[in-house]
């Protein structure tokens, strides 16, 4: 049953370009790319749950990254280029992380809600690099000799990190990694107590949760094709929240169904910008109230561990 | 720079100060009681301060208009605690914190469709003409609100060394199990923290409107209000106090000596750098958990 519904689901995303018109071709990809990030945050808060409000800061610190990259090495090939985004995400996530973590908590909340909203600020100031507030065109991303021009093409190259990075969170728990995790999301006090060194794996959720965004925001850069500093702001913070809140804590599949549904009431709600966040807030509301576990657990698709 | 000058700036940054005091107060009076942090606090003194305006322009005065306020405040707060907040299970500070954001979403996005997102102008209780006093030329809105904030202060620590109910709010917070053995209500008690935090808040907001303008994104603030809790030593009433005026003097300061861009950003960085130095704060104590 299980398999034969995976499977309908992968036939379905690789052949929607086919079926699908271009607009709901960029939507699906803007829905994988949040499904990245709300994976990726997932692995910070459903295991450890530290809560970040600063995530929109790692999406535009993966999303520059690989927009300057383009822009001025256009050799590289875009899994360097994403990579390369990833990796640099995590290094500042961890280098700003580490003193933070120790706290947990409240405090690592409001600091990383002070991170991302320094982040948007310094990416409006640094205007010689980034173009500051008249925002920065981003060229089409690089295979070779291919250019990944068009909506399909850029729906594919999403498509395929997606599916890598899905994969890899989902089978996390096979690795050392995750099955630390895995104790430390149970009871931190068992899990320290039977040697797990728990702010060591802390820190790598940390990390791995920076990587996933950065990863994630890269892909932004090409699917949008425009990048403007207002676009990270807390509001994009908050979404990401709301995706994990909604979709269900610790639950991949979950993850990706809360990504998909804000993505989308995001898009039908675009012409009533003034009652989203009314609408957003009461999802947050009901869900804590109502339905704690979560899109995740009201359907039982929690993996089975 | 001159010495009046400095003394300008001065003033001005504790008048920025006493009002994040107040907001930090505002975070710790229900941080104590509940150990919970509301976040939707700066959107709670942002919709009272709404209030304010649109009773004084019906025509009411401007006393009344902040009387309105704080009685919205504290209607607001009780039933948001009362409503939603109580009803979690198990009210850990996640739960709240989560509850609180969705909160201040709603709350913003509500105070948006009854007044709109447009900046408004707020009457001052105090008059424009700076005062001159020793050839330092001082505003008499920062005065004025420097002098509330420290009325105010004043009352809340009479009510909790002298009253009743300040005292149950200091057992409350000293051991929660204890003083509930002791026969004092939690749950009253949680509730009367929220209201009060809240009151507290629409005064701060009542106070700061006329300088920086009334708008829905005020609710801000409350990250001001955390840093200079933080900044005092979260959970102290002294530390919010003393924090507040030093993020508000840093606030004022900065532009002074770094590229004036920084000045927005100065609450955050600070709140950065004080957990990354000194987590506990200027007066805290490093918190000890058992578990």
């Amino acid at each position: 049953m299980r398999v034969t519904a995976a499977g309908a689901g992968v036939v379905a995303l690789v052949a929607w370009p086919w079926v699908a018109s271009r607009y709901f071709v960029f939507l699906a990809s803007l829905v994988l790319v949040n499904g990245i990030v709300a994976v990726g945050l997932n692995l910070l808060s459903g295991y450890t749950h530290q809560l970040s409000f600063g995530h929109a800061g790692f999406f535009a610190i993966g999303a520059y990254t690989a927009a300057l990259l383009t822009l001025h090495a256009a050799v590289l090939p875009v899994p360097v280029t994403l990579l390369a985004a990833g990796a640099l995400t995590a290094v500042v996530g961890l280098a700003f992380g580490v003193p933070c973590l120790r706290l947990g908590g409240l405090y690592l909340t409001m600091a990383t809600l002070a991170f991302g909203i320094v982040v948007s600020e310094t990416l409006l100031n640094l205007d010689w690099l980034t173009r500051g507030a008249d925002g920065l065109r981003v060229p089409a991303a690089r295979l070779g000799a291919v250019t990944l021009s068009g909506d399909t093409a850029r729906y594919y190259l999403v498509l395929a990190v997606a599916a890598a990075m899905v994969a890899a969170a989902a089978n996390i728990v096979r690795t050392r990694t995750g099955r630390a995790f895995l104790a430390i999301r149970e009871s931190e006090v068992a899990a320290q107590a039977s040697g797990v060194p728990v702010a060591a794996y802390r820190t790598t959720a940390f990390g791995l949760s920076a990587f996933y965004t950065g990863v994630a925001g890269g892909l932004f850069a090409f699917v949008v094709g425009f990048l403007s500093p207002d676009a990270f702001d807390l509001f994009l913070s908050v979404d990401f929240v709301v995706m994990i809140i909604l979709g269900g804590l610790g639950s991949v599949p979950g993850s990706l169904a809360g990504a998909a549904v804000v993505t989308l009431l995001h898009d039908g709600l675009a012409a009533f910008q003034n009652y989203r966040p009314l609408v957003f807030g009461g999802v947050l509301v009901a869900c804590m109230l109502f339905m704690p576990g979560g899109i995740a657990s009201a359907l039982r698709l929690r993996a089975s561990h | 720079m001159t010495t009046a000058a400095v003394v300008q700036v001065v003033v001005s940054g504790l008048a920025t100060g006493s009002v994040y005091g107040l907001m930090a107060l505002s975070l710790v009076i229900i941080y104590n009681a509940t150990r919970t942090l509301n976040f939707a606090q700066g959107e709670m003194l942002m919709v009272s301060t709404f209030v304010a305006w649109s009773v004084y322009h019906a025509g009411l005065p401007l006393l009344v208009s902040a009387v309105a306020a704080v009685l919205a405040a504290a209607v607001l707060a009780f039933l948001c605690e009362r409503l939603i907040v109580r009803r979690t299970l198990a009210a850990t500070h996640w739960d709240v914190l989560i509850i609180t954001l969705g909160l201040s979403l709603m709350l913003r996005a509500g105070a948006g469709l009854v007044w709109s997102h447009d900046e408004f102008p707020f009457p001052s209780f105090f008059r424009d003409r700076p005062l001159a006093i020793a050839g330092v030329r001082l505003a008499p809105v920062s005065l004025g609100i420097i002098g509330a904030s420290l009325v105010l202060m004043l009352v809340l620590y009479a009510l909790f060394a002298w009253t009743r109910l300040g005292r149950a709010m200091r057992a409350v917070a000293q051991n929660q199990r204890a003083a509930r053995l002791m026969g004092i209500s939690v749950e009253r008690v949680n509730s009367m923290a929220w209201v009060l935090g809240a009151v507290v808040g629409a005064v701060a907001g009542v106070l700061v409107a006329p300088v920086i303008f009334l708008s829905t994104t005020m609710g801000l603030i409350v990250v001001n209000g955390f840093t200079a809790a933080v900044l005092g030593g979260f959970g102290s009433m002294p530390g919010a106090v003393l924090g507040g005026m030093v993020l508000g003097l840093l606030e004022n300061l900065a532009p002074l000596y770094l590229p004036s861009g920084i000045r927005y950003s100065v609450p955050f960085l600070v709140l950065i750098a004080i957990l990354l130095i000194r987590p506990a704060g200027l007066l805290g104590r490093v918190e000890r958990r058992k578990v």
